[in-house]
């Protein structure tokens, strides 16, 4: 009798397929999932019908199942018995059960919340779910310990929603031709939808012949794949986009119909930058025909009459246009003045500049959908590494400015809004605002506190009315309280899905120092990490291919939700995260408020028969049956047989949503919110006000420098950290599939120099060295690239752990994060952004330090796998 | 009957190892066991340096020279041209790897699945269902997901290449897409000199 061979492949074994969302990274890629008739969970693949993804998926995404079956995942709720606190101190971890841990957990929330609801500090971010991420609401809580944020976007965003009323941007990759990354790898190794992204970009490049230009000190996978790499030194994007500015704007290279007519740049800017009234507060603009002041919609003026350039006088005031404002800062910034701050050739910009310019095809039509739209096939991307300054608002400012200038915003080809959550696409986001202007939308993680002293959260939240979260001031008023007039220290933690002790800036030490403070640490989370080590209660969480969700998270091209749903019972005694916190709400009687925090979060107002009732719990799946019909009326059945409701974007809601209203070429709130906020604290007797950094609120960029280049000079190297799209966006690290090939990547595995700077340093490839900035210490081992600007110390994220109590995870020679500074001055006053690079300098050691020669070293893995091993064993 | 074969299209592929993935995971390979590899090469001098990334594996030569020294008749070649080994058969003498110019061909040692991707002897769900394909001690490699291929799908690293940089198709039908990518961009296959004539081309 012939026997029927069992299949070998994963994929074939008996089994069934079943659509899910990916959680191995913030975004949402869809997913089909392979279950065995054994249960066994063996196969990950992207969801060919996702037209996000199309079937892609990264190497994150690959590695579901090594998450789901890592044996160190926590298995069942954890009490602390061990009550000494320290990166590597044994816990001491006793099992308890649920219902002893929930009392042991709400008992002590609730004796914050009856003393001082205050007293409770979150770090929730949880992006997929933010439902979850906004629990500390439902006590009037707005304090925060978040993990990312600040790191990642914290000026990016609040700018994005002052000029696309949206989260994140991208570039249309659908009709882009000049595609410029100025440090993002979008398209390549990261940010929105990482596998899905890249597959756009590709056919871009290769079906459609679209040119790649990287600006970044490290030759990136973006600028391996670009037609052109132009190295930066670190901290200077900023004036490479103003020099790019001034020769589009003394060339005439501008798409001056767009600014007159569409944005804000006709009008007359006044002595105190606020722009000219009349009685009415009506604005005006200068109308060059008559030669005389008209109001900016008086119907008799064409929008070719306005000017954008002179100096005129209205009601007695010397006022200019917005646009003259912005040359007069640009004049200066000369592509030969900008070299310096930056080390671009002059010629290597006028060149990049003509270039955008000319491909943006200025004047040029597209008819999509019945639409004739402009044609501006040529976009500045930026992101993480580019934005993340000091000078953070005027930093991304001046990123859009080159985009302004080809008038390509939110348009075919050019840099266009992308919502988060996408349920904001067609219901409060594009608002008219005062004087023919959109209405900025800055705030779109939440609402932020008022202004108000003694501040009523611990990171001085109150004090940045355009947003977005410095959790790094949590460690700044921690070290003195006094000064900042804070009459509250937190003493309780409530962690979930965040590590922030792996993520925060400033030195692991002190932050030690501030997680001992506290009185009761509550961690959820699935596998340990650098903060369940300071746990006292541990509640294990499902993992994703547990768990229910819906969700959309900044698709660039597509929109729609994507469910997340169970693929196996829960392997271990774990509950789900909405279970945990409508449980603990419930115990702590919130559970009323928390409901209402996810209708709002959630949008369920908008449809109020989805709204969740009082008195009653609900659960991941309940909520998330709710996000889908809430999208597109379909019930969970349907979600679950389809997976997604992903199309295509809606070019009406993609390309120039705003259409008939102005953009925020100037951004006038940077003078008057400034001024409010100044009042205010001197109404209230702020004693830090004085301090306060004022300048850094401008209406449009300038070309000051970030204080990190004013170090001392002891400090010759800028460092700079980055990920790549291994381990970026999220944890993978612990997954031994990742780590199989991230220390094999040669950029993963020193500390980076140019071969001259190696040299010039006196080093050599191997040597083991200290690294010393103004704010922290780590070591490591040097490597060279011909791939690194001379100026440039490069050190992957990869090199970052710190000691876990987990097999996988290697520490190296400590977090880059704590050679960044975390103080006020390094801190964008107007979004709380802080300064991400850091000025250092090498000291060659000839050996590790002794804590470090204890326990596996990233060093050792790295060494274990270039040992030539026998033949076939590679 | 097709005869099997891929194109790395160099232009699209990111480095970013999602086949690498896909690979041990469709196949349950142990810890440091690799079918694929993607690997990265820096070229010239800052400011002009530049970085290739170049995706690897078995070639299925159609004169594989690992089926030549097989001792045991273990290696062997399908109609379909892929190159196969039958690991009932394999003595795990490892001449199939000192011959292999391509450094494709992979020991499976006993003590990788004692150990487990995690260490410490911690042998995971997915790999108990999953290392019972393999006979340890003997020499394997790619085998195009044969299995897969058979089911009439594409390997798994093809699938999942998020820039479509791997193409796999039949190298006899003019019209399949690694015929045409060849033919438009002149596909070259690696290291020609060796004169093993793989099915495996490369176009930039």
């Amino acid at each position: 009798m012939a026997t029927v061979r069992e299949h070998v492949q994963n994929s074939l074994k008996k089994g069934k397929w079943i659509r899910s969302t990916c959680k191995m990274c913030l975004h949402s890629c869809g997913t089909i999932v392979h279950v065995t008739d054994d249960g066994i969970i063996n196969k990950v693949e992207g969801d060919p019908t996702n037209p996000s993804n199309n079937g892609k998926l990264c190497p994150k995404g690959n590695s579901a199942i090594m998450r789901h079956y890592d044996p160190n995942r926590i298995k069942q709720p954890l009490k602390r018995t061990n009550p000494e606190k320290g990166p590597n101190v044994d816990p001491k971890w006793e099992p308890i059960s649920w219902d002893e841990a929930y009392d042991i957990v709400a008992r002590e929330l609730k004796k914050a919340l009856d003393d001082d609801p205050r007293k409770i500090l979150p770090s929730l971010e949880h992006f997929q779910k933010m439902n979850v991420w906004n629990w500390p609401l439902a006590f009037g809580n707005q304090n925060s310990f978040q993990s990312g944020g600040t790191m990642c976007g914290g000026a990016y965003h609040p700018m994005n929603g002052y000029i696309h009323a949206a989260f994140a941007v991208a570039n249309d990759a659908l009709h882009c031709n000049y595609w410029i990354n100025d440090g993002t790898g979008d398209g390549f190794s990261s940010h929105l939808h990482a596998a899905a992204q890249a597959n756009w970009v590709a056919d871009a490049r290769i079906k459609r012949g679209m040119r790649c230009v990287t600006i970044e000190p490290r030759l990136s996978t973006s600028a391996a794949k670009s037609e052109e790499w132009i190295p930066i030194r670190p901290a200077t994007d900023r004036h490479f986009a103003l020099g790019l500015c001034h020769v589009m704007v003394t060339e005439g290279l501008c798409d001056y119909r767009f600014l007159r007519k569409d944005t804000n740049a006709p009008y007359l800017v006044g002595p105190d930058g606020t722009f000219v009234r009349n009685a009415d507060g009506k604005i005006y603009v200068w109308d060059t025909e008559s030669n005389s002041a008209r109001l900016w919609d008086d119907p008799t003026v064409g929008v070719d009459r306005l000017a954008l350039e002179g100096t005129f006088q209205v009601e007695g005031k010397e006022c200019k246009p917005a646009f003259q404002k912005f040359r007069d800062i640009v004049d200066k910034c000369t592509p030969e003045e900008m070299e310096k701050v930056t080390t671009v050739p002059a010629a290597t910009t006028r060149r990049i500049a003509r270039e955008f310019a000319r491909a943006a095809t200025i004047g040029a039509t597209i008819d999509i959908d019945g639409r004739t739209l402009p044609l501006r096939p040529a976009a500045y991307n930026y992101y993480r590494g580019a934005q993340g300054h000091k000078h953070g608002f005027q930093t991304n400012h001046a990123f859009k400015m080159v985009n302004f200038m080809v008038g390509n915003i939110d348009t075919p080809g050019g840099l266009c809004g992308v919502t988060l959550d996408d349920q904001w696409i067609d219901k409060n986001r594009i608002i008219p605002g005062e004087n023919g202007m959109i209405l900025p939308q800055p705030h779109q993680l939440g609402p932020l506190p008022p202004f108000q002293y003694p501040p009523s959260t611990y990171h001085l939240l109150n004090y940045f009315p355009v947003g977005l979260h410095p959790p790094h001031l949590n460690l700044v008023v921690f070290e003195n309280p006094e000064k900042y007039g804070v009459d509250f220290k937190p003493d309780v933690m409530v962690i979930g899905h965040s590590n922030p002790l792996w993520a925060m800036q400033g030195p692991r030490e002190k932050w030690f120092e501030f997680m001992r403070s506290m009185r009761f640490i509550v961690v959820c989370d699935i596998i340990p990490t650098e903060t369940t080590m300071w746990a006292d209660v541990i509640l294990p969480s499902h993992d994703a291919l547990e768990s229910w969700n819906m969700t959309m998270i900044e698709p660039p091209h597509t929109e729609g939700m994507c469910l997340r749903q169970p693929v196996v019972e829960p392997l271990y005694d774990t509950r789900s995260e909405e279970d945990i916190m409508s449980e603990l709400s419930e115990r702590l009687g919130i559970l009323d408020a928390y409901n209402e925090v996810i209708n709002i979060v959630s949008g369920f107002h908008h449809k109020p028969e989805l709204l969740l009732q009082p008195g009653r719990k609900y659960t991941d799946r309940e909520i998330a049956e709710r996000k889908g019909l809430l999208w597109n009326d379909k019930p969970l059945d349907w979600y679950i047989e389809h997976g997604h409701a992903v199309t295509h974007r809606r070019s009406d809601k993609f390309y120039r949503p705003w259409e008939g209203m102005r953009l925020h070429f100037y951004i006038e709130d940077m003078v008057t919110i400034p001024r409010d906020l100044k009042a205010k604290m001197e109404e209230a007797g702020v004693p830090f006000r004085n301090e306060w950094c004022w300048d850094d609120y401008q209406p449009l960029p300038t070309a000051v420098l970030d204080p990190v280049h004013s170090e001392p000079p002891e400090y010759d190297l800028y460092g700079i950290f980055f990920k790549e799209i291994q381990i970026n966006f999220g944890e993978s690290l612990s997954n031994p599939w990742i780590k199989d090939i991230v220390y094999r990547d040669p950029v993963h595995i020193a500390l980076i120099l140019n071969p001259k700077t190696l040299e010039k340093q006196g080093l050599k490839s191997g040597d083991i060295v200290r690294v010393d900035s103004p704010t922290g210490r780590i070591y490591g081992r040097v490597g060279a690239s011909e791939g690194m600007h001379p100026d440039a110390l490069g050190v992957s994220n990869s090199l970052s752990r710190i000691k876990v109590r987990h097999a996988t995870v290697a520490h190296a020679g400590g977090h880059f994060n704590d050679l960044l500074p975390y103080d006020l001055g390094n801190t964008d006053a107007v979004t709380g952004q802080p300064e991400t690079v850091c000025k250092v300098k090498l000291t060659k050691l000839d050996d590790w330090p002794e804590p470090l020669k204890q326990g596996l070293l990233v060093y050792d893995i790295v060494d274990e796998y270039q040992r030539p091993g026998k033949v076939g064993s590679h | 009957m097709a005869r099997y074969g891929m194109v790395f299209d160099i232009r699209r592929c990111i480095g970013c190892n999602a086949c690498v993935v896909a690979c041990k995971q469709e196949n349950s390979l142990p810890d440091g066991v690799f079918f694929t590899r993607t690997l990265s090469e820096d070229y010239g001098v800052y400011p002009n340096a530049g970085r290739v990334y170049i995706p690897t594996l078995c070639n299925h030569c159609e004169d594989a020279p690992c089926e030549k020294v097989c001792p045991s008749g273990a290696t062997y070649t399908r109609e379909d041209g892929i190159v196969m080994v039958n690991d009932a058969l394999c003595i795990g003498c490892n001449s199939c790897a000192v011959a292999c110019p391509y450094d494709q061909r992979t020991s499976l040692g006993k003590d990788l699945f004692e150990k487990g991707l995690f260490g410490q002897g911690k042998i995971t769900d997915f790999e108990k269902q999953g290392y019972t394909r393999f006979t340890p001690g003997t020499v394997s490699k790619c085998d195009f997901c044969s299995e897969r291929v058979d089911s009439g799908l594409d390997p798994a690293c093809v699938v999942t290449c998020p820039t479509d940089a791997r193409i796999f198709g039949d190298l006899d039908d003019p019209e399949s897409k690694p015929s045409k990518l060849i033919k438009e961009r002149g596909g070259r296959p690696p290291m020609p000199e060796k004169n093993t004539r793989p099915k495996v081309y490369y176009v930039t």
